[in-house]
């Protein structure tokens, strides 16, 4: 891939020993809005990890008589939910949910179609059969298909977690397929044949960098759709349960007082959207600066 | 050009049945005692053991597959548990919903995503792309369900000149224009995240179209830019818009299960909701062969049409 791109450039030699590391720093760094989302996630992340230490209040701690007070309130600034507990307080916890369910996922989902990949796509007659099970699955929109394993699984933290991890498998499986089977076809695989060199070895030794990058900017950019899908199965009550401060639970049971106390539902919305912006503004930077069709064009302005 | 349509035709099929049988599967593992549902807590076992028999539960699990699978061919999902009617009435009755509400969503996200596609690759790194690249970053960001209640506040409770409920006007129902009143926000609301990914794809192909040596051949022969951007470059990206068109049907279904949950909108997504909160296994089971099945044939078509797009091409 890279050669392709270098043939015109006159430091051939310099170009190629780049590692994508390189291109990622650089292109991130050189990114206001990469800068923006690194900031903003920042942020969330402090929220996640010192919660019991930011948010005033505790996230169930509730204030009976300060029901579904708006936006404002003396104490509460962003008011208070229909059994009197503080919104901002049970946002900053819910932040834990999204990161956790967002984030993890997509790592557990990485961690096992990376090796899934790769083997696919050395071994062909394996690689038929995982990739003709994974056309099964490419069967079902993401949603449905989260939907249906986590209504077959049961609602709870842990069920919403496998759930979303088994959704994501498939689409990362055949990115690092793709990408394996690219770099099978090089010459220097043929090379290492040569010389005796195992199978085991050109796995998980040469093939492994490139393939792990393909899979982590394909991650950084599924990150995003998988907070938002957690939330909405949280939402239809098949992710997280009360009384656990959770986004998209919270929209939820904003709905019925809609009308009353639109704030409810308003707020952890944005909270979501926020947070999914964050990581979207991350994700396209890291996308862009691994892709070797884009990322001269972007050191080079 | 047959050959290919049968045998992409014939792929489909595998795939099918392995869409039934993990629906079938995950039925069948799933937690809870169907007799228990149906005769309630209190029923004797003599009774549970007569219906399991009556359903078939006492038989190995292969040879319930292929009755199962027997059945489907012919049409027959069997019965709802808790609404106590075929499956398949249910679901012809309400996949139209569902696809009129995926169609008016999908022609929301088609209609704005080429438009704004095209006009900012052609405008690249000026005030309208920048906007554009915003907007849809801002999209893609929102989840459906708070865009729903953001639309149903709006236009229900503070501007109220949108229906927030239903299909049809309680008062004086049906026509055509009582529907299209009825679809403009969950359509709306289901196309916004569609809309930012069709348009970042749509583009990102038409950038790199108009940067290929052949535009820059039109541009020389002194073709106007219009001429350039819409005859040479739009038309060389179309096999790939028609393409993610196809893709983008399944994740509109997939999205409006939400919309058709905060606007209870009578379609397939709602009625799957229903019975998951309902434990009404073969509704949900009937409820996702239906979903798969419009997205391996959405697929399908998507395939069939940019072929022969490309056939045309050469």
């Amino acid at each position: 891939m890279e050669e392709e791109v270098n043939l015109n450039s006159k430091n051939v030699k310099v170009e190629r020993q780049r590692s994508s590391l390189y291109f990622v720093v650089r292109g991130v760094l050189g990114d206001r809005y990469a800068l923006l989302g690194v900031f903003m996630l920042a942020v969330f992340a402090c929220c996640a990890i010192f919660a019991p230490w930011i948010a005033p209040y505790g996230p169930n701690e509730a204030d009976p008589f300060l029901r579904l007070k708006g936006i404002g309130t003396e104490g509460h600034i962003l008011g208070l939910d229909a059994h009197g507990r503080d919104m901002l307080s049970r946002l900053i916890y819910g932040t834990r949910m999204s990161m956790v369910t967002g984030f993890g996922p997509v790592l557990i989902g990485a961690l096992v179609a990376i090796p899934l990949g790769t083997i696919a796509a050395y071994y062909d007659k394996i690689g038929q059969v995982i990739m003709r099970v994974m056309d099964i699955f490419f069967a079902f929109p993401m949603v449905l298909l989260a939907i249906l394993v986590a209504a077959f699984l049961g609602a709870g933290l842990i069920n919403l977690i496998i759930s979303l991890t088994v959704v994501l498998i498939p689409y990362n499986t055949r990115i690092v397929y793709i990408e394996a089977l690219a770099q099978k076809r090089q010459d220097y695989v043929e090379a290492a044949k040569a010389v005796a060199t195992t199978d085991t070895k050109i796995l998980f030794v040469e093939f492994l960098p490139h393939v792990v990058s393909a899979s982590v900017v394909y991650s950084m950019t599924i990150v995003g759709p998988i907070i938002i899908l957690a939330a909405g199965l949280s939402f239809l009550g098949l992710g997280v349960q009360q009384p656990t401060a959770e986004w998209g639970m919270m929209t939820s049971s904003g709905r019925v007082v809609m009308h009353k106390a639109p704030h409810l539902s308003l707020l952890p919305g944005i909270a979501i959207f926020l947070l999914v912006m964050a990581v979207n503004l991350l994700g396209d930077s890291l996308r862009d600066s691994l892709d070797p069709r884009t990322r001269l064009q972007r050191i080079n302005n | 050009m047959l050959k290919f349509l049968i045998f992409r035709g014939l792929y489909a099929l595998p795939v099918l049945l392995g869409v039934a049988l993990i629906v079938f599967i995950a039925l069948h593992l799933a937690p809870g005692d169907v007799t228990q549902q149906i005769l309630g807590l209190g029923a004797s076992e003599e009774r549970a053991q007569a219906l399991r028999i009556q359903l078939g539960l006492d038989r190995p699990v292969l040879v319930q597959f292929f009755i199962w699978l027997g059945n489907l061919l012919q049409g027959d999902l069997g019965m709802s548990h808790y609404m106590n009617v075929p499956v398949v009435d249910v679901l012809s009755r309400k996949i139209g919903n569902s696809l009129i509400l995926t169609g008016g969503s999908l022609f929301i996200v088609v209609l704005i995503s080429f438009v704004l596609g095209t006009m900012s690759a052609a405008r690249f790194r000026r005030p309208f792309d920048r906007f554009t690249v915003v907007l849809s970053l801002l999209l893609a960001s929102m989840p459906v369900f708070w865009l729903g209640l953001i639309f149903l506040y709006a236009f229900g409770i503070i501007w109220p000149i949108f229906p927030t409920a239903g299909m049809y006007d309680l008062k004086n129902p049906g026509g055509v224009l009582d529907v299209l009143h009825h679809l403009v926000l969950p359509a709306t609301a289901t196309a916004a995240a569609g809309v930012a990914i069709m348009t970042r794809v749509t583009r990102a192909s038409l950038i790199e179209v108009l940067g290929q040596p052949y535009i820059m051949a039109a541009r020389a022969r002194g073709l106007k830019e219009r001429a350039v951007v819409y005859g040479h470059g739009v038309r060389n990206i179309l096999p790939q818009f028609v393409n993610m068109t196809g893709l983008n049907v399944g994740f509109l279904f997939g999205s409006s299960v939400f919309a058709e949950v905060i606007f209870t909108w009578p379609g397939i997504g709602l009625q799957l909701y229903d019975s998951i909160l309902k434990r009404d296994g073969a509704m949900v089971q009937g409820c996702v062969l239906a979903i798969a099945f419009v997205f391996v044939l959405s697929n399908l078509i998507a395939d069939f049409v940019v072929y022969v797009l490309d056939a045309k091409k050469k």
